[in-house]
């Protein structure tokens, strides 16, 4: 073939994240609403405001059972008929409760968009919480249990996030209940969380999509408008702590043929100023296939399908609002390796984590992550739903309507200091907890020779 | 580089159209513009897949992927992922059973950087492929099958369905992700001797689909792909039609560490690419699509004997698609309860035919999947890309959603009547056991629904 000389990028055509128009019908319930032409699967997000540590002592797991009962039935259709109705429309609804609150979200073709949203709001008006669909739901959940604990990425989060947050906080527990607490639940209880928490005036809604040729006013009077309810006080927010002393615990997977690693803390949110410091920081150190942890445990070392490292909210509050700001985000590394390279692949992560505090980031991998960061941004969100999760994302921790349009100017704007400061802040090694899900028999003892922290072995 | 169809909006293609072309060396193009949002998809299906695998080399068409994205001529070690990244686009590939996928997804500007990353790994991967890389992603391939097949509950019930399903020999008996012998087996010669056969220019569609000038594009790809030599080394894979029904039921059952019992089958139905095929997936959905389907409201909200149940269809083109049951129990149901459920649901389906509501929601639920994924720049190539590899016929893939909506109900009954009956399936069973000697490594578990197309980079 004849070679030609690498191609030089055309101008950039400009491209913002969509800027919603924010409003709010009589009964209190804010709406933000986004037309993005050509989107013709129209996305709504419901944020409602049942958080998991409103759950009752001892009920954890009703704000689950909850949400899925807001698929199964309302006072004007029976849960078959209810589920039979949306699939008409060739819509998907769910809803699924996490420390923040409750989330509801429907995806549907614009053209079916009213009779969607009329099922929607009848389920957030009168669900049916029938007693027997409460007692298959909680007989489902405890079925699900087992899969869940058998699945390695699953146990090493429940396993971190137990060995992070005090036994106290809501945060150190499963979010959808153990077999002891689910088993508890009954029509009642649901009812009860439901009166207790659920009501239009603490409820936001986000509408993305085609809106071309739809009188949305009129559709959402017809259909959430209708739905009533008293107001609430505002909820205190207690500040999320956690025990980031660097150790490593062990949960024993006899025969296990990879290792499953968690390594993570907690730390800065959206709201902490140090945030597009830390996205920038965290992409280089294992953002992609191409960051330093796969550069060495995946494409020099073969250890890993491959290894990330992410942030993620756990729950956020502004600093003006009452509690001040009290949220965090969990930071951490994960990935699987071979049974047999789960020490050197350690070692390695290790040493990663250790140059990049000694030398900190080039001046190239902060300009390679800010194009990529930045120059996806139109690609990401060209869905609806994209656009949806990530303005009902900003809502729900009392971020601004602009924020995501913001973060991508600060990111360009951040230096190559400041995103090492941050990712060697978020990521130190002596203060991370390690949770392996593998062979104890076979990476126990050079585990513990490693020195990166007391180690300990739970039972799978 | 002679102009094909038109760009024309055909009925039911909701406004989108494609353009043909064929560069002199073989290379089929299919351009499809949209302007709303500056970005541009990027896609190469090579025609290519583990079908063409043959007996000791299972895995290597996957394998062989990874090793695409280990530099060429002019790009350096993992070269191809920095600079599509760096240039603020997203970027991968697939293998499948039929084919072989890469894709771009880049800003506008970028589009050229995309096309000049795929001619160059078309026609000079070999001035890069070495050792250290094979050896490499030996490694990193065997980690992936580890993690999404053998160190996962019921991972392998997708393997071990597909091997029951189709005979000991035919080209889809075996996964994509192949077997830790055969990836251990896999010569850095393998590789070379794999991308000389299938990795040519006649061997391949490109499309370019977004906010693009047609025929600046063109001219980007006929200056980038137009100088690779094309070739005819490719052998045809061997024939994989079978008789319509299997003639008995086959089983298996497999006693291994998972959670819970778990009923999971294979129905052998029509090929992809035609009107029985479409048929078949409205039954599957009527069966066992969403929560509003026949075998979830007696499974799992009547009876209450299971966690999950439902059914998905994996459609092939060049051997029978499989329809794809798959319960999970609740502790303490016993199988032949459930087979029976599933048997009486079948049986009366296939007497009675599906309700018009019934058809209404199936039509609806799998109309809105369609508008999923056409509606991105990503999805579009991708389907643009199929139709023509596998049907011959880009525009196929614009009006897919009108064939699914012309079924009629007769259509989707005569399809459960032909088909969804317990002389065509393979039943896998899974009967829990307690944990005990340390499981061979290649016998563990999981079923990864993503995976049944295969396996990314």
């Amino acid at each position: 073939m004849q070679y030609h000389p690498q191609p030089a990028p055309g101008t950039a055509r400009p491209w913002a994240f969509p800027a919603p128009e924010r409003g709010a019908l009589p009964n209190g319930l804010t709406v933000l609403r986004c037309h993005r032409p050509g989107q013709q699967v129209v996305a709504v997000e419901i944020f409602l405001d049942a958080p998991l540590d409103a759950e009752p002592e001892g009920l954890d797991g009703v704000a689950t059972i909850m949400s899925r009962a807001l698929n199964e039935g309302t006072d004007k259709h029976t849960a078959e008929e209810f589920a039979a109705e949306l699939e008409r429309c060739g819509a998907t609804l769910d809803a699924h409760a996490d420390h923040p609150g409750v989330r509801v979200s429907l995806e549907v073709p614009a053209s079916r968009l009213a009779k969607a949203l009329a099922l929607v709001a009848e389920a957030l008006r009168a669900p049916a919480f029938a007693e027997s669909e409460i007692e298959r739901l909680v007989r489902n959940r405890l079925d699900e249990i087992p899969h869940e604990q058998a699945n390695p990425a699953r146990r090493a989060a429940k396993q971190l996030s137990k060995e992070l947050f005090p036994a106290t906080a809501r945060m150190s527990r499963p979010r959808q209940g153990t077999e002891e607490t689910v088993e508890r639940i009954d029509a009642a209880a649901v009812r009860a969380f439901f009166d207790a928490h659920i009501r239009p005036s603490t409820a936001i809604a986000v509408v993305v999509g085609d809106l071309t040729g739809i009188d949305l006013d009129a559709l959402l009077a017809d259909t959430l408008g209708d739905w009533s309810g008293d107001t609430a006080a505002p909820r205190p927010a207690p500040p999320i702590t956690a025990d980031d002393t660097g150790r490593v615990v062990i949960v024993d997977r006899p025969g296990a043929v990879q290792t499953q690693l968690l390594i993570g803390r907690i730390g800065a949110d959206r709201h902490d100023s140090v945030w597009p410091a830390q996205v920038l920081g965290t992409y280089c150190l294992g953002g992609t296939l191409t960051s330093r942890l796969d550069r060495v445990l995946r494409e020099e070392k073969g250890y890993t399908y491959g290894v990330r490292a992410f942030a993620q909210v756990l729950r956020s509050s502004a600093p003006d609002s009452a509690s001040g700001a009290t949220g965090a985000a969990m930071l951490a590394i994960s990935g699987s390796v071979d049974t047999e390279s789960t020490e050197p692949a350690l070692k390695d992560l290790w040493t990663v984590l250790r140059t990049l505090a000694a030398e900190g980031l080039t001046d190239e991998e902060r300009e390679t992550a800010v194009q990529n960061l930045v120059g996806v941004a139109p690609l990401k969100f060209e869905t609806a739903a994209s656009v949806a999760g990530t303005l009902a994302d900003q809502v729900e921790q009392h971020l601004p309507d602009d924020y995501q349009a913001q973060l991508y100017a600060r990111l360009a704007e951040t230096g190559t200091v400041e995103a090492t400061a941050a990712v060697v802040n978020a990521f130190p090694g002596d203060r991370l907890v390690t949770i392996l899900v593998g062979d104890a028999a076979r990476i126990e003892e050079p585990v513990r020779a490693l020195g990166i922290g007391e180690v300990s072995v739970v039972t799978g | 580089m002679p102009m094909g169809h038109t760009a024309t909006a055909q009925a039911g293609s909701g406004g989108l159209t494609a353009t043909e072309h064929r560069l002199a060396n073989g290379l089929r193009v299919v351009l499809s513009e949209d302007h709303l949002t500056p970005v541009a998809a990027v896609c190469l299906w090579y025609d290519v897949g583990s079908r063409h695998e043959v007996k000791g080399r299972t895995g290597l068409a996957h394998l062989f992927e990874h090793l695409m994205f280990q530099g060429s001529g002019q790009v350096k070690g993992n070269g191809h992922f920095e600079l599509v990244q760096g240039a603020g686009g997203s970027l991968n590939g697939t293998t499948s059973f039929e084919r072989t996928n890469y894709f771009e997804t880049m800003p506008t500007h970028q589009l050229e950087l995309a096309l000049w990353l795929e001619a160059d790994r078309m026609g000079s991967l070999l001035a890069a492929l070495d050792e250290e890389s094979m050896e490499n992603q030996r490694d990193v391939v065997k980690n992936e099958r580890r993690q999404r097949y053998d160190n996962v509950p019921y991972g392998t019930a997708f393997e071990k369905l597909t091997a029951l399903a189709y005979p000991e020999g035919h080209p889809y008996h075996h996964t994509p992700i192949g077997s830790m012998a055969d990836l251990d087996a896999a010569t850095l010669e393998d590789a070379r001797t794999f991308f000389r056969t299938y990795y040519a220019p006649n061997n391949a569609v490109l499309s370019v689909v977004g906010d693009i000038d047609p025929e600046q594009t063109l001219a980007w790809i006929e200056k980038y792909f137009g100088s690779i030599p094309s070739h005819d080394g490719k052998q045809p894979p061997r024939d994989g039609t079978l008789p319509e029904v299997i003639g008995e039921q086959l089983r298996e059952e497999v006693r291994e560490e998972v959670p819970a019992r778990a009923l999971m089958a294979a129905y052998r139905l029509p090929h992809d690419g035609t009107r029985e095929c479409d048929a078949a997936d409205l039954a599957l959905t009527v069966l066992g699509g969403g929560e509003s389907s026949r075998l979830h409201n007696r499974l799992v909200r009547r009876d209450r004997t299971a966690v999950a149940a439902g059914f998905g269809l994996l459609r092939l083109a060049g051997a029978p698609s499989l329809g794809w049951l798959d319960v999970k129990m609740s502790g303490g149901v016993e199988v032949p309860q459930v087979e029976a459920a599933v048997d009486e649901e079948l049986a009366r389906f296939a007497a009675d035919g599906p309700t018009p509501e019934e058809m209404e929601r199936a039509q609806a639920q799998l109309e809105r999947e369609w508008l999923d994924r056409l509606g991105t720049v990503a999805g579009r190539a991708d389907e643009l890309c199929r139709f023509a590899v596998l049907f011959g016929d880009p525009q196929l893939a614009l009006t897919a959603v009108q064939r699914v909506l012309d079924v009629t109900a007769e259509e989707v009954q005569a399809a459960a009547k032909a088909q969804l009956r317990p002389d065509n399936r393979a039943v896998l069973v899974y009967e829990p056991v307690e944990p005990a000697e340390p499981a061979d490594a290649a016998d563990t578990d999981e079923t990864d629904t993503d995976a049944h197309e295969g396996a990314d980079q």
